[in-house]
């Protein structure tokens, strides 16, 4: 059984995901409550680290696609960081890149949203 | 049936005339022969019968309602001695009695006598017959015998005085009459019916059963010998009024007892009421537990059983559900606290209600705050708040309050499923019964809504495994039959589909110009949407392949007619590959999709144009984005195209990947298509081991021989084939 685990964290305005083992067709729907609930409360600066994901497919990837619209409809984004090169071939292939802001770390992410904020 | 009764009635009609013709000669001659005399009475005998006979054929056998019955009777009784007071009250001569006989003195004393005594016949013939209902009404051993017996002995001693003059008294009727009474005697204890009375029905028994006692005692004191109803009826017939004084005389017994009877059970009708509707509440409840193809319609019965079974004034089912309902046991559910808000843990839907609004419950019960639900939940116990407004719980509770609640717990061998509530208006409303009664209830329901829900389950489970197959089917039919023949180039394809159904795709294409086109893709998701998205993919292809010869027009054109049509979250990844069978020229577009694996000599390379996935985005960017990448086939390369499935074949956690697959293909590199397909494949299988394939697997594989003869001479590239 495939183990996915999301954490949240808040900086400032800034909303941290931290995503951890196999992001797949069955633990998606975890992914997309996290979104879910974050949009409810309207927080829309989003940072997902994906440190610790081991496994992306393309339901997973699809998770991301159903709420950039509206996230960036309301001003806000989500940007990606911390991937593993394997992680990262799989956003590249599909051309991710050209859609997403993907950083090498975290923190940059994070300044990026506070240069637009300021 | 109707004509029979027309003739009974028709027939005493004229008996009635006949035997007043009889009494009127009777008056003016002394016929004073026994044939007259006897003739009189079968007359009356004779009336009475067919009276008896309307009477019966009246109601069919419907069910008797006895306390219906018994206030009727009473009405009737009322009837019938205010009509006696009124007719004997009457200015008449009365009667002459000259050697035990009785002759009316006037005609009016003979006019009422006939009229009074009809009355008082026809009373005694619907008393015999209420007497009979009830008696009847819920049998027990021997409690026909009984019965008959006394209708034999009342019947002997009313035959018995057919001999006799008005006014003599026979040695043999008055045995029979004390035997008549003694058998009513035994007969008034066949009081069963009382029994079954609801509370009101009772206090109503205890009233009629009263007044039909002093009733039937004032009726006979007027049929007395002294009285001129007496001397009537025994002018009239002295059979008739035998009949009619003995079955008053029982009637006035068995209602006596009635009365008595019904004076003890009243104290404990409540009682006997509230285990009668137990009972059959919670009988009905267990064949509810069977019906429970519709949850509404179960839950709704539950609150209306409860609220009859302990006389609630309002009541309401709650079902209660973890926050995931959908993730498996041993998975770690991280639940988000601050990004989910102050929520309680669990979720609460009120799913039936009766006599109160949902408001008033949120406001009972609040979501928000500690409750009467959470103690329940967690103690697992039913709990009785016997006053509501003396209690903490319910401090700052702006609806009015009920003055008492039970609040019970639903549960099953998962835990709890539920919690039912119960209140009542007065404070101390509910009484241990009560409790008792609403758990065992509880217990019932909880079982049917277990049931029910897991009959939804498994017909849900059924419907997904159909739908499954229909999504397999349908792949199935999508994919190419066979892969198309060529003398300069050899392919071979495979696609294995995982055990639910995955949006892998593949296709071929004759294009104009001996040009042949290769399209390998992937449908985000699985089962039937997969499948769907695939089948327009297809269409798509089938549609426009043969307008482009561009790979990369393609895709963008395709692009756009999906854009239209697919989900936000889903998108398509495919390779097209357009390959001049003349010149060996194969022009790759890649939009998402794995890059192809090419092999050319002893160089091993992935081709990995740019290019985003169909659906991702729509306009300028996908176009902006698209490459094409032109490579001309020398003799011998391998191409090989495939979805996720084989690089992220998986085991223990460790990927087949693109390394393992560029070393594998280049060392089998020299072998045909086909060889290469089943090498591949087979290696990535041998790969997972017995774990379960999650993705679908295809493979197409493409081998370049070199061009034909004619098109060498034509290009003039001196390679020859050697194999």
């Amino acid at each position: 059984m495939s183990e996915f685990k999301i954490a949240h964290r808040e900086n400032d305005t800034i909303n941290i995901l931290e995503l951890k083992g196999y992001l797949d067709a069955h633990t998606a729907p975890k992914l997309e409550e996290a979104f879910q609930s974050l949009m409810s409360t309207r927080r829309f600066n989003i940072v997902v680290n994906c440190r610790e994901l081991s496994y992306i497919s393309s339901a997973g990837l699809g998770v991301f696609m159903a709420f950039i619209e509206d996230i960036r409809k309301n001003n806000g984004d989500i940007k990606l960081s911390n991937m593993s090169p394997k992680v990262y071939n799989v956003f590249d292939l599909l051309g991710f890149p050209l859609l997403y802001e993907i950083v090498p770390d975290e923190s940059e992410a994070v300044k990026k949203f506070s240069g637009k904020a300021k | 049936m109707k004509i029979r009764r027309v003739i009974y009635i028709g027939g005493a009609f004229l008996l009635v005339m006949v035997k007043f013709a009889f009494d009127v000669i009777g008056k003016n001659i002394d016929i004073g022969g026994v044939g007259f005399q006897i003739l009189r009475e079968l007359l009356a005998i004779a009336i009475f019968v067919l009276i008896f006979l309307t009477l019966e054929g009246e109601r069919g056998r419907r069910a008797l309602n006895p306390i219906r019955t018994v206030g009727f009777l009473l009405l009737a009784l009322a009837g019938v001695l205010v009509a006696a007071l009124i007719l004997t009250s009457m200015p008449a001569g009365g009667f002459d009695a000259k050697e035990l006989g009785l002759i009316p003195l006037d005609y009016p004393t003979l006019f009422i006598a006939s009229l009074l005594s009809l009355i008082i016949g026809i009373f005694a013939v619907v008393v015999l017959r209420a007497l009979r209902d009830l008696i009847l009404h819920i049998r027990k051993k021997g409690t026909r015998r009984t019965l008959l017996a006394w209708i034999v002995v009342l019947l002997a001693a009313t035959a018995s005085t057919v001999m006799l003059k008005p006014l003599d008294v026979g040695v043999l009727t008055t045995v029979l009459g004390i035997l008549t009474i003694i058998a009513g005697i035994a007969n008034s204890f066949r009081l069963h019916w009382i029994v079954y009375l609801t509370k009101r029905e009772k206090v109503y028994g205890l009233v009629y059963g009263f007044f039909l006692f002093l009733g039937f005692i004032g009726l006979n004191v007027l049929l007395s010998q002294g009285f001129l109803a007496g001397r009537s009826l025994l002018y009239y017939s002295h059979p008739a009024q035998e009949f009619a004084q003995l079955t008053f005389y029982c009637a006035n017994i068995y209602f006596g007892m009635a009365f008595v009877s019904t004076l003890f059970h009243i104290p404990t009708a409540d009682a006997f009421e509230r285990k009668r509707s137990e009972v059959t509440s919670l009988s009905s409840l267990g064949k509810l537990v069977t019906q429970v193809l519709d949850f509404n319609e179960l839950v709704d019965t539950v609150t209306t059983m409860t609220m009859q079974v302990c006389e609630a004034k309002s009541c309401w089912l709650e079902i209660i559900r973890a926050p995931e309902e959908g993730t498996r046991g041993g998975e770690q559910v991280q639940t988000l606290p601050e990004v989910a808000g102050s929520g309680p843990p669990y979720h609460v839907q009120v799913v039936a209600l009766k006599n109160i609004t949902r408001g008033e419950i949120e406001d009972l019960v609040p979501v928000t705050r500690k409750s009467l639900r959470d103690a329940v939940m967690v103690e697992r116990k039913p709990l009785l708040v016997d006053d509501c407004a003396s209690d903490p719980r319910f401090k700052g509770t702006a609806t009015k309050l009920p003055g008492s609640i039970v609040v019970v717990p639903l549960l099953s061998h998962v835990g709890l499923i539920g919690v039912l509530y119960a209140t009542k208006e007065t404070a101390y409303g509910f009484v241990k019964d009560d409790l008792d009664l609403i758990s065992a209830f509880a217990d019932q329901a909880s079982v049917a809504i277990e049931n029910s829900n897991l009959i939804k389950k498994s017909i849900e489970r059924e419907r997904l495994l159909k739908e499954i197959m229909v999504a397999q089917e349908m792949q199935k039919k999508l994919l190419p039959q066979s892969v198309p023949q060529s003398d300069v180039l050899q392919i071979d394809a495979v696609s294995t589909p995982a055990f639910e159904v995955g949006g892998d795709y593949y296709d071929f294409m004759e294009l104009e110009g001996d040009r042949l086109g290769i399209i390998v893709g992937d449908v985000s998701g699985k089962g039937v949407s997969a499948a769907f998205y695939m089948s327009e993919v297809k269409g798509i292809f089938q549609a426009l392949g043969r307008m482009y010869t561009s790979p990369r027009e393609f895709m963008i054109s395709a692009n756009a007619a999906l854009a239209g049509s697919i989900d936000k979250h889903s998108f398509v990844s495919l390779i097209y590959g357009i390959v001049d069978l003349a010149t060996g020229s194969l022009v790759i577009s890649r939009a998402g999709h794995c890059p192809m694996l090419y092999v050319s000599g002893n160089s091993v390379a992935y081709i990995r144009p740019t290019g985003m996935g169909l659906g991702l985005t729509t306009g300028e960017l996908f176009g902006n984005a698209m490459e094409e990448h032109t490579l001309t086939l020398r003799e011998g390369d391998v191409c090989l195209f495939y979805t996720d499935g084989v690089t992220e074949a998986r085991h223990d956690g460790d990927e087949f990947g693109y390394d393992r697959l560029l070393a594998l293909v280049q060392r089998i590199r020299h072998k045909s298509a086909s060889e290469i397909k089943n090498e591949v494949l087979q290696t990535v299988q041998n790969f997972t081991g017995n774990q379960p394939t999650h993705d679908d697997l295809t493979l197409v594989v493409l081998k370049w021989l070199g061009s034909r003869p004619e098109d060498r001479e034509r290009t003039s590239i001196g390679d020859t084939k050697n194999e």
